[in-house]
């Protein structure tokens, strides 16, 4: 049995760019570790009558073409809308932002009447930003080191399309990439909690803080959904963001993809510099024309291949990229819903996203004990309770809260580990921080799930527990990803190629690198 | 005679276009709001006998083709060269010189790590490359974004040209090195702590960053830079900072540049449109008529001068947000003997000494920057040039200067008059465990905060390099994106302090590139 493509590891990537590779004709065959689909992006019953999306909770900027191509509603994905951020500030007051702009203009005029005005000019320079920068999301990084005119002329043409954009626009654009979110906001907003809320979405899955320079970036992710007027940029999906990955498996399977779960790939094979195929953990060897790793660079190079495999200089590359993951989850299963101190009672407010992050200060002390070794004792929180919006996840009454917490450096201080103590210590550090705005919560938790960075590495596979395969820092962006000069989805072995979030354009659900990298690699097919 | 250009700002880069202005054979005036030129350079008895550089410790070095052009070799400035290039101290008794030559550097490094010694050569040749390509960037004026002339884009391609020669592993780690946290950029190349510590305040000195900050391996890139487009190891004026403000002085006057001390700017005066300069009005009240001006200090104190309504509105709200908050503090000590400085001999002390255990030591003294605080330990930088020019203080006696990092500008409880005091003692109870006993040989000290800096010299929220050396204030975008050609919106103002392309150290750089982007244009 030989396969036309073989791709190793059943996340939401590797599914998207089997289902492209089947849909184009190709025999392909997805091996995944675990026994369930979707890698980071799976659903689980972790305790009886209670499904948690494990791990990534929400789904951002999954490409709309995408959806399109795959045909991804017929195979059960119904994406429901995430609307708004609850802020609880330390006043004792709330900031509450939500997708209607006009409401949101009106909330923050309670708290400065001159951010409320900043508010409409900030969105349109967003907007604006995200129409730059769609379009790099979406290309092939090229080799600025190669001669390939191709790649001159695509970076050209974003030099192109740069000069044209009004000054105001370019500067934004120039400050984007390179400044601190904090920074960045500084420009228009003067309410802390604005500040530090909107700069949260800044360093999710990094380990950086959000006055470190590069933060800014990120904050464009949230505006770029509302481009396509089709979905909204942040929303759930019903059964879980395991319901995501199901479906594109359906239409990968619909297209005469072959998966198999609890397959763990034990080896690459290569014959003079040349994949071959796959070695089980269980002894069986596959054979394919080429083989596509949707796992981080890390397990695809120096787990699953040998050191005198790879050049010298593309390994130590791939060793020097940073993963240093930064995050923890802490999944809850409540006997009701939390009630908050600063807008008491249930209500709409409970139904979007509810961030702890006060003040811009309270973010970057979080940030200075992950920096020294330590998971915060006062972690910023963002927490979605996706019962309010999808029933069918707990039983009647009963509520599951997705908690993602940062910073949970992987890393602690010399001698202290990520022990079953450490890991209680810090379920309960999220705890009494919720707590603090929510006093009932305690009374309410019925089960808990707690994953640390250690946790998310031995469960999913993501090395250091980064749930973006690799730090999203500047130097390891675009044309850098992962490895510079390695960008374009293939690598030094002649038919083996990349296809996870360790590529452009990196992490969450958004299924850009699968896609893409399935396109690279039907062109060296066709070639 | 064209019509009278005015100079504003009496710093190195105010005096070097000054004076390649007045050399075209333009009728400069210069006037300088202290009581002498120099700005940063300058040289004053803090006692009795004991010469200290009051503010800047050493030349940028000053860049090669300024040197040559200025000859100010004619006007009495020489170097003390030295071949150790930094001293890292650990505070722990141990001592490692980083030379300027790299094999003896190898041969230090043993000591500690034999990885280290074998990959120094290695690191110290890229190191140099890479500053030798930025440093080509640095000569000339940043190209115009919307409309590059011919002659920029041949440059830009002469650039490419000289990157695409640096190979793909190298061109690679260029655009690698400057987005990255300093720390990581040196960890890659350097284990031992003390010495990865030392290297990576490179990428922070005089910004507002701490080693692990993303961005500040661009200040390391830059130093670099510097260090290639001059003479690295010549960067103490004999005599002090000073003695180069007088050479630059006597060179300015000899090319005919009038100078003007003791005068400070009260106003940039525009015509009646609000479109073009016609002059400048002083503090006594007396007004300078000039069509072009040209400013040597930072960008917003210069902006601050003008007419709000002479700049468009997005031009104004842009130079409001310009980042340029300093926390360096600079302490200078008269001292009756030479410290003792545990496993340090003589030689080694006649350099800068990089004071550090490691890395996160320099970053927790960052971290109390950003809430507002000075550090209880901070970060160090001391010099003692009376080792390398006994002129400066008596027989047996020394002079000692130091960069303290970090002390920010905005204190979030009181103000810099009252905690002047308790910086000084944490800067000399750190300074206590890597020279023990120093506090006994203290004739007189002196404490520079970040608002001193401001009131003193003129340098906005303390900012030694007019503002913060970050990749959104680089280049093209230094001060401010596409006014980075020496020009602003009203028409005959020019900027050419260190708040425009390059910046950076007392190089010069910026007063020349300005001078000749001015002479092209007028």
């Amino acid at each position: 049995m030989r396969y036309d493509a073989i791709v190793i590891g059943g996340g939401h990537n590797g599914l998207t760019c089997a289902a492209y590779l089947a849909k184009a004709g190709k025999k392909t065959l997805v091996l995944e570790r675990r026994h369930v689909l979707g890698g980071a992006a799976v659903t689980e019953e972790v305790f009886p009558g209670y499904k948690f999306s494990v791990c990534s909770y929400v789904v951002s900027l999954l490409r709309p073409e995408i959806i399109r191509d795959l045909d991804l509603p017929s195979h059960g994905l119904e994406l429901l809308p995430l609307d708004g951020t609850l802020t609880p500030m330390d006043s004792g007051d709330y900031l509450w932002r939500v997708n209607d702009h006009s409401k949101t203009r009106r909330e923050i005029a309670r708290h400065s009447a001159k951010d409320a005005d900043a508010y409409d000019d900030y969105g349109m320079a967003m907007v604006e930003m995200g129409r730059f920068a769609k379009p790099i999301l979406a290309m092939t990084p090229p080799d600025p080191m190669s001669l390939d005119p191709r790649g001159l002329l695509a970076l050209l043409s974003i030099g192109k399309r740069f000069r044209k954009m009004r000054y105001h626009d370019k500067v934004n654009q120039v400050q984007l990439l390179t400044m601190s979110a904090v920074d960045f906001l500084d420009q228009w907003f003067e309410t802390d909690a604005l500040k530090a809320t909107m700069s949260a979405s800044g360093i999710i899955g990094t380990f950086l803080g959000v006055r470190s320079p590069g933060t800014a970036y990120v904050l464009l992710h949230h505006y770029m959904g509302e481009i396509d007027g089709a979905f909204r940029s942040w929303g759930l999906s019903r059964g879980g963001t395991g319901a995501v990955s199901n479906a594109i498996a359906g239409a990968a399977r619909r297209f005469g993809a072959e998966i198999r779960t609890e397959a763990p790939v034990a080896k690459i094979l290569t014959r003079g510099g040349r994949a071959t195929g796959v070695a089980l953990e269980n002894g069986d060897e596959i054979l394919g024309d080429v083989v596509v790793s949707s796992v981080d660079p890390r397990l695809t190079f120096e787990r699953f291949m040998a050191p005198e495999d790879l050049p010298d200089e593309f390994l130590e590359g791939v060793r020097r990229y940073k993963y240093r993951g930064s995050s923890g989850k802490v999944n809850l299963a409540l006997d009701g819903l939390p009630d908050f101190t600063c807008l008491p009672g249930p209500g709409e407010h409970l139904r979007g996203a509810i961030s702890i992050s006060p003040s811009v200060d309270y973010m970057e002390r979080a940030f200075d004990q992950a920096k020294h070794g330590a998971f915060s004792s006062r972690p910023y929180i963002d927490m979605v309770i996706p019962t309010l919006s999808d029933s069918s996840l707990a039983p009647p009454g009963k509520h599951v809260m997705s908690c993602f917490v940062q910073y949970a450096p992987y890393h602690l201080s010399p001698g202290d580990v990520w022990d079953d103590a450490r890991r209680e210590a810090f379920g309960d550090a999220v705890i009494d921080t919720i707590a603090q705005h929510a006093p009932n919560i305690r009374s309410l938790i019925r089960h808990r799930q707690v994953l640390t960075p250690l946790d998310i590495e031995r469960d999913f596979g993501l090395s250091e527990g980064n749930i973006f395969q690799g730090e999203l820092s500047l130097e390891q962006l675009f044309f850098l990803r992962p490895v510079p000069g390695w960008a374009q989805y293939a690598t030094p072995i002649h038919k083996l190629y990349m296809c996870g979030s360790a590529t452009h354009p990196g992490g969450g659900i958004m299924g850009a690198p699968g896609q893409n990298a399935a396109a690279r690699v039907l062109k060296d097919f066709r070639a | 005679m064209s019509a009278p250009i005015v100079v504003i700002g009496g710093g190195v880069n105010g005096l070097v276009c000054a004076t390649l202005l007045a050399r075209a054979g333009r009728a400069v005036t210069l006037v300088e709001r202290r009581a002498q030129v120099g700005g940063a350079a300058v040289t004053r008895e803090l006692a009795p006998g004991f010469l200290v550089p009051t503010a800047a410790h050493s030349v940028g070095p000053l860049r090669a083709d300024v040197a040559r052009d200025l000859r100010l070799g004619e006007h009495g400035l020489e170097f003390v060269t030295s071949e150790a290039w930094m001293t890292a101290l650990d505070g722990h008794g141990h001592a490692v010189t980083l030379w300027h030559d790299p094999a003896r550097t190898a041969q230090a490094l043993a000591a500690y790590s034999q990885r280290d010694a074998e990959r120094w050569a290695a690191f110290a040749s890229v190191r140099a490359r890479l500053g030798a390509v930025v440093a080509s960037v640095f000569a000339h004026t940043p190209p115009s974004i919307d409309a590059p002339t011919p002659a920029e884009l041949w440059r830009l391609l002469h650039t490419g040209r000289a990157f695409r020669a640096l190979g793909r592993s190298d061109g690679y780690r260029l655009l690698r090195w400057g987005p990255m946290p300093v720390a990581d950029l040196v960890g890659e190349h350097v284990e031992t702590p003390m010495v990865a510590a030392a290297l990576g305040a490179d990428g922070v000195i005089g910004n507002l960053m701490g080693p692990w900050s993303a961005g500040s391996g661009l200040l390391f890139l830059l130093q670099a830079a510097n260090d290639s487009a001059g003479n690295a190891a010549a960067t103490w004026p004999r005599g002090g900072p000073g003695k180069l403000a007088a050479a630059l002085r006597a060179a300015a006057e000899q090319a005919g540049v009038s100078i003007a001390t003791g005068v400070g700017v009260a106003s940039i005066l525009t015509d009646s449109a609000a479109v073009a300069t016609t002059g400048i009005r002083l503090d006594d009240g007396r007004t300078l008529d000039a069509a072009l001006i040209v400013s040597g200090i930072d960008p917003r104190r210069t902006f601050g001068l003008c007419e709000p309504m002479a700049m468009p509105a997005e031009f104004r709200w842009r130079a409001t947000n310009y980042r340029g908050t300093g926390a360096l503090a600079k302490i200078n000590l008269a001292l009756s003997g030479l410290p003792v400085v545990p496993g340090a001999d003589r030689e080694q002390l006649a350099t800068k000494l990089r004071m550090a255990p490691d890395i996160d030591f320099m970053e927790r003294a960052f971290d109390h920057a950003k809430y507002g605080r000075y550090s209880p330990a901070p970060w160090l930088e001391a010099f003692i040039p009376s080792l390398i020019d006994p002129t400066l203080a008596p027989t047996g006696s020394h002079v000692m200067s130091i960069y303290a990092q970090y002390a920010p500008y905005h204190l979030r409880e009181g103000s810099w008059d009252t905690a002047r005091e308790g910086l000084l003692h944490a800067v000399l109870d750190t300074l206590d465990r890597y020279m023990p006993g120093v506090r006994s040989l203290i004739v007189e000290a002196e404490v520079m905060t970040p608002a001193d800096l401001e009131r003193k010299w003129g340098l906005t929220g303390g900012h030694i390099h007019h503002g913060e050396l970050a990749l959104d204030q680089l280049f093209t975008m230094r001060p401010l994106l596409g006014w980075s050609q020496y020009r602003t919106p009203i028409a005959g103002l020019w900027l050419c302090g260190a708040g425009t392309h390059p910046g950076l150290g007392l190089t010069g750089g910026s007063g020349a590139n300005a001078a000749r982007a001015i002479l092209k244009s007028h």
